[in-house]
């Protein structure tokens, strides 16, 4: 076979990379999960705090791969604490307490020095995962203003793929852009009244799944 | 007599912001709203109320990172999730990625192949249609999707991909040419298989018939076989990683996207495991350890999917699906599509046992299994496939074989006369001689015969069917040649305890 070396991993430039492996991934979740709502709220979980983590690491100054391995390692920590969670006989929905638990994680790192490294043992995240966090702070404000747009993103992600390219494009031009509706009618070969139909169609879904996943977070 | 309401309602525009669009309702109420603009307002406001769509406006605004243009948003995920989140790919991205085209109608060059056109892309890579410029032929390039390119544990997995399938040589496995790893993007260069997926043909024609379904299945299953006789999990067996190729009746299985060596020290433990939700075997799903009865679950729900037009286990959600498949039992294929012979959904039903250890042990036991029920199929002892393609191939085979067995009843119930009368036993007694296992012979080879002639590759239909006669009367005579169900040297079964 041309093009490939001897094959022999110590040989293969591939193989020298190396990165920190999450002790468990999400599928051995499922099991855990007493029920089909609580799947979706870690579907919904993932799909929020991820690009959420990501932002606020690289928006610490963190490099890119360093802000890849925080994301990781913090889904690592919240999962291990998820059992205590199915223990507990007193506990509350889990969303709610999902999103509380990961919330007051990402405010306890906005609170920490710049300059203080996070190593890569899992037990710091741990510690940020377990203190209560100081409300109303700068770090608090600016978490809430993040997870905010992180969750329209999210809804509006989800939203996308139900819908299709022009109805998506007619409501992102319209009301995103806040182009002339009569334009991008024309533009896209629609009526004005379907362009109104589409944009206010997924404006309504997107604003459903935020209140809905909103109730269930209160 | 109905009294005729007002066009301008909020019903009515209820139905324009939830309503099914293709309904008569929303036509109707969609019609109006072209020509009213109190209405436009109107429907505005029931949507969301102005704060929200200020709100909306502010935090959907692009941010440092978003892609130039509009509509698109641009979130990190990680190499995990996004594994299991396949995200379409376009020609932009692609192009990034390849050098400029030597003639103006390519989408770019890599290395010595020109790319065509983008086939499709999965989990970890996008599939190309490309053209070797020194080889002259067309091929298919995997290209590791560029987030995945700098994450060094796809790279390996790519790597260990192309290891893995290129170890693999085998008329039902696609054939890998080429692996290019030290490239910033690294890509490997398979045959091109002109037609169309497992998973685009039922989608398309819906519920496949019997005969298709036992030929596909037993095609895959050989090709698996193969690979597990290399001590190679495929791991993600599904209706998208087996190619049909048009013209000929030809099974293809690809893409080891997730395969890797038995012997490995495999990531597996350590938690990168991707793959397609729908048909991963409880122990994936799991993340326990898992071997090749893995891959035997995943082809028991492709059978089911080839059955019945859909997964055995369906959830809207990834995850749920997951935990339906550890947990719950799924409905029997013949119970689904009534064309489903009994036997054909009893051997899914052995694939799809949750627990590894009672499922059918090998693909090669698969493949018996298989063309035990084609034999049967043919024999018309299971009743007529349904929209079979060779509807009247099948039948004449049905009669050829429905020949045969007269033939054989006529010779046992002959049998106690001969011995009784006389004891010479050479002529009809050297038939009836082993009556039970005889008949039992004969059905194993059927199902071989049938099982060659699926595995054979698009011969003359006429000169096949021919065979197919030959090899039931044939039978009949063979009964002692071949006592064991399966002649040693076709038999393709593996041997793990060996690996």
């Amino acid at each position: 076979m041309a093009g490939r070396k001897d094959g022999r991993p110590d040989h293969d430039p591939l193989m020298t990379q190396t990165v920190p492996q999450p002790p468990e991934t999400r599928e051995t979740l499922i099991s855990r999960l007493p029920n089909a709502a609580d799947v979706e709220a870690w579907d919904a979980f993932v799909g929020i705090y991820e690009p959420l983590l990501f932002r606020l690491a690289r928006g610490r100054g963190m490099q890119q791969a360093d802000a890849e391995d925080f994301v990781q390692e913090v889904l690592a920590a919240v999962i291990k604490s998820i059992d205590r969670w199915v223990a507990d006989d007193d506990r509350g929905p889990f969303r709610a307490w999902l999103f509380r638990i990961a919330s007051n994680l990402a405010v306890n790192f906005l609170t920490r020095p710049r300059h203080q490294r996070l190593g890569s043992g899992d037990s710091q995240i741990a510690r940020l995962l377990e203190q209560q966090p100081a409300r109303k702070t700068d770090s608090a404000e600016l978490f809430l203003k993040e997870y905010r747009r992180e969750l329209f993103r999210w809804a509006a992600e989800c939203v996308r793929n139900q819908v299709s390219e022009p109805q998506w494009m007619v409501f992102w031009l319209t009301s995103v852009e806040q182009r002339p509706i009569a334009e991008v009618a024309r533009e896209y070969g629609m009526s004005v009244g379907s362009v109104y139909i589409a944009r206010s169609r997924v404006t309504k879904r997107i604003r459903d799944m935020i209140r809905q996943h909103e109730e269930q977070t209160q | 007599m109905t009294v005729r309401s007002s066009p301008c309602n909020d019903d009515n525009l209820y139905v324009l912001l939830e309503g099914d669009e293709d309904s008569d309702l929303f036509r109707r109420a969609a019609s109006h709203v072209d020509s009213c603009p109190d209405c436009q307002r109107r429907l505005t406001e029931l949507s969301a109320e102005a704060d929200y769509w200020v709100a909306q406006r502010d935090m959907l605004h692009p941010v440092e990172g978003d892609p130039p243009g509009s509509g698109t948003l641009s979130r990190y995920r990680s190499p995990e999730c996004a594994m299991l989140r396949p995200t379409a790919v376009d020609e932009s991205t692609v192009q990034a990625m390849l050098s400029a085209p030597s003639h103006p109608e390519m989408l770019g060059r890599i290395g010595r192949y020109e790319i065509e056109r983008i086939i499709g892309s999965g989990g970890m890579g996008i599939v190309l249609k490309g053209f070797d410029s020194e080889l002259n032929r067309p091929v298919a390039i995997k290209l590791l999707a560029p987030h995945l390119a700098r994450v060094g544990a796809a790279r390996q997995r790519f790597a260990r991909e192309a290891r893995a399938a290129a170890a693999v040589v085998h008329e039902h496995v696609v054939p890998i040419h080429n692996v290019e790893s030290e490239q910033a993007s690294p890509f490997l260069v398979m045959q091109f298989i002109p037609g169309e997926s497992l998973q685009a043909r039922v989608e398309r024609e819906g519920p496949l018939s019997v005969r298709e379904i036992l030929r596909i299945g037993l095609q895959s299953a050989s090709g698996l076989a193969a690979a597990h006789a290399q001590g190679l999990v495929h791991r993600d067996v599904k209706p998208g990683n087996i190619l049909l190729e048009k013209g000929v009746e030809r099974a293809y299985l690809t893409d080891f996207g997730l395969a890797r060596a038995s012997d490995d020290a495999s990531l597996t433990h350590t938690g990168v495991v991707a793959g397609t939700p729908h048909y991963m075997s409880p122990e994936q799903a799991d993340g326990r350890p898992l071997d090749h009865r893995s891959d035997l679950f995943s082809l028991g729900a492709v059978l089911y999917f080839m059955a019945t037009g859909h997964p055995p286990f369906r959830a809207d959600r990834p995850m749920a699906v997951l935990k339906r498949i550890c947990h719950d039992g799924h409905r029997p294929a013949c119970q689904c599509n009534a064309e489903v012979p009994e036997a054909l959904s009893a051997i899914i039903d052995r694939l799809l046992e949750k627990d590894p250890n009672r499922r059918l042990a090998t693909a090669g036991d698969l493949q018996q299994a298989l063309a035990q029920v084609l034999s049967d199929v043919q024999r018309g002892k299971l009743g007529r496939p349904r929209r079979s393609v060779r509807f009247t191939r099948s039948i004449w085979i049905g009669a050829s074989a429905a020949a045969v067995i007269v033939l054989v009843a006529i010779a046992l119930i002959a049998r106690p006369w001969f011995t009784n009368s006389r004891n010479d036993g050479d002529s009809a007694g050297t038939t009836a001689g082993t009556t039970d296992g005889g008949l039992t012979d004969a059905r194993a080879d059927d199902a071989q015969s049938a099982f060659d002639e699926l595995m054979a590759v698009d011969p003359s239909p006429t000169a096949q069917a021919a065979e197919e006669l030959e090899a039931l009367s044939g039978s009949v005579e063979s009964l002692e040649t071949y006592p064991y169900p399966f002649p040693e040297s076709n038999t393709k079964e593996p041997n793990y305890e060996a690996q």
